[in-house]
C-alpha cells in the first residue's frame, strides 16, 4: 500500500443536499467539500493526504486520541450540516476511496441498499438516551457500621457480616437498576420508530461515577422531537432512583445502515 | 486538554457547530456508522476497534483526569 498521493474521503451518502447544502462548511483539514452526484443519490466528499490517512499513518494516528478527535469533529460537521438540508446515510469514521469514479461505483453496487436506508430515516432524527444508577444512597454507611459494632469480642464477624449485607444490598439494587432500565428503553421504544441498544460506556470515558445502565439510540419523526425529550423527563421525574439524560436531535446515525 | 463531556443543549434543527460528547461521537463514528467498503482504499473495516477505544482513548484519558472516585465493589 502505497502511502503517496491522495483520495476521497467520503463522509455520507445522501439525497437532496445538493452544493449548497454544504456551503460555508469545510471537509478534514479544511479541505473544500464536492457534493457528487449519482443518480438521485449523492456523495459528500472531500480530498484528503494519505501521508496522514494512508494505512501505516492511520494506525499510529488512531492512537491519537487529540487527532482522533479532530477528525471526529470534522466528520461530525459535515455529516450535521448535510441532514440540515437533506436526508443523509453517515459513514464509518474514516472511509476513503481512490477518486470519485469508485465512489460512484460503489453507491451504483448498493444502490437499492442505500435507497432504502435513506427512506427509513427521512424526515427522522437520532435522540440518545442514557440511565445512570444514582450513586450510593448512604455513603457513610460503611463507617456507621465500623462504629456501630465497635471493638469488643466479636467486632470483626459483626463488621464482615454488615459487609456482605452491603454488597448483597448493591448487588440487589443494581439488578433493579437495570430492569429499570429496560423498563426506561420499553416506554421510549413506543415514543420512537426504530431504537437502539449501544454498549454502556465506561466510566473513565464518560468520567461519572455512577454506573451507565443504559446507552440507547432513538429514531424519532422531526415533528415529534419535542414530545420526545418531554416523555424522557417524565421518565427521569419519576424514576428518583434512575438519572435518565437525554439529548438530541442528531444526525441518524446509528439508524441508516445497510440490511 | 481533550473535554469528553461536553453536552448539546438542542434546538429543532441540528445546529451548525454541534456538541456532541466525544465518546458518544466515537459511539457512532467507530460503530453504528455504514460500512461501504468495496474498493475502498482506506477504511477502519479492517481495524480493531476495540483496540482503537481502549489504546487511544482510554490510555489518554487516564494521564489526563483523575479515576472518578473510588470503587466500593472490589
Amino acid at each position: 500500500m502505497t502511502e503517496a498521493g491522495h483520495g476521497r474521503y467520503l463522509f455520507a451518502v445522501a439525497r437532496g443536499v445538493g452544493e449548497q447544502g454544504v456551503a460555508g462548511v469545510t471537509g478534514i483539514r479544511g479541505a473544500p467539500l464536492d457534493v457528487v452526484p449519482h443518480r438521485d443519490l449523492e456523495a459528500v466528499v472531500c480530498e484528503v493526504d494519505l501521508a496522514e490517512f494512508g494505512e501505516v499513518a492511520l494506525t499510529r494516528n488512531l492512537e491519537d486520541l487529540a487527532w482522533l478527535e479532530e477528525v471526529a469533529r470534522a466528520h461530525n460537521e459535515v455529516v450535521f450540516a448535510a441532514a440540515s438540508r437533506g436526508t443523509v446515510a453517515p459513514m464509518r469514521l474514516v472511509t476513503i476511496y481512490a477518486d470519485d469514479q469508485s465512489v460512484r461505483a460503489r453507491i451504483e453496487e448498493l444502490y437499492d441498499d442505500l435507497t432504502a436506508a435513506l427512506d427509513r430515516v427521512e424526515g427522522r432524527r437520532e435522540w440518545s438516551v442514557k440511565v445512570f444508577t444514582q450513586p450510593d444512597a448512604e455513603p457513610g454507611a460503611e463507617e456507621a457500621a465500623r462504629a456501630e459494632v465497635g471493638s469488643g469480642p466479636g467486632a470483626g464477624a459483626a463488621y464482615l457480616r454488615r459487609k456482605r449485607d452491603q454488597a448483597t444490598r448493591r448487588q440487589a439494587s443494581r439488578e433493579q437498576a437495570v430492569e429499570l432500565a429496560g423498563q426506561v428503553h420499553r416506554a421510549l421504544g413506543d415514543q420512537s420508530v426504530a431504537s437502539r441498544r449501544l454498549a454502556p460506556q465506561d466510566p473513565r470515558l464518560t468520567g461519572r461515577t455512577e454506573t451507565m445502565v443504559l446507552n440507547a439510540a432513538y429514531l424519532v419523526p422531526v415533528e415529534q422531537g419535542d414530545d420526545f425529550r418531554a416523555a424522557a423527563e417524565q421518565l427521569d421525574a419519576r424514576h428518583h432512583e434512575l438519572s435518565v439524560e437525554v439529548e438530541g436531535p442528531w444526525p441518524p446515525y446509528s439508524f441508516a445502515t445497510l440490511e | 486538554m481533550t473535554e469528553l463531556r461536553t453536552t448539546t443543549e438542542a434546538s429543532a434543527e441540528p445546529p451548525s457547530s454541534p456538541q456532541i460528547s466525544l465518546v458518544d461521537l466515537l459511539d457512532r463514528l467507530l460503530g453504528t456508522g455504514v460500512v461501504l467498503a468495496g474498493d475502498v482504499l482506506i477504511s477502519l473495516a479492517g481495524v480493531d476497534l476495540v483496540q482503537v477505544r481502549l489504546h487511544a482513548l482510554i490510555t489518554s484519558v487516564r494521564s489526563d483526569m483523575p479515576a472518578p472516585g473510588p470503587r466500593q465493589d472490589q
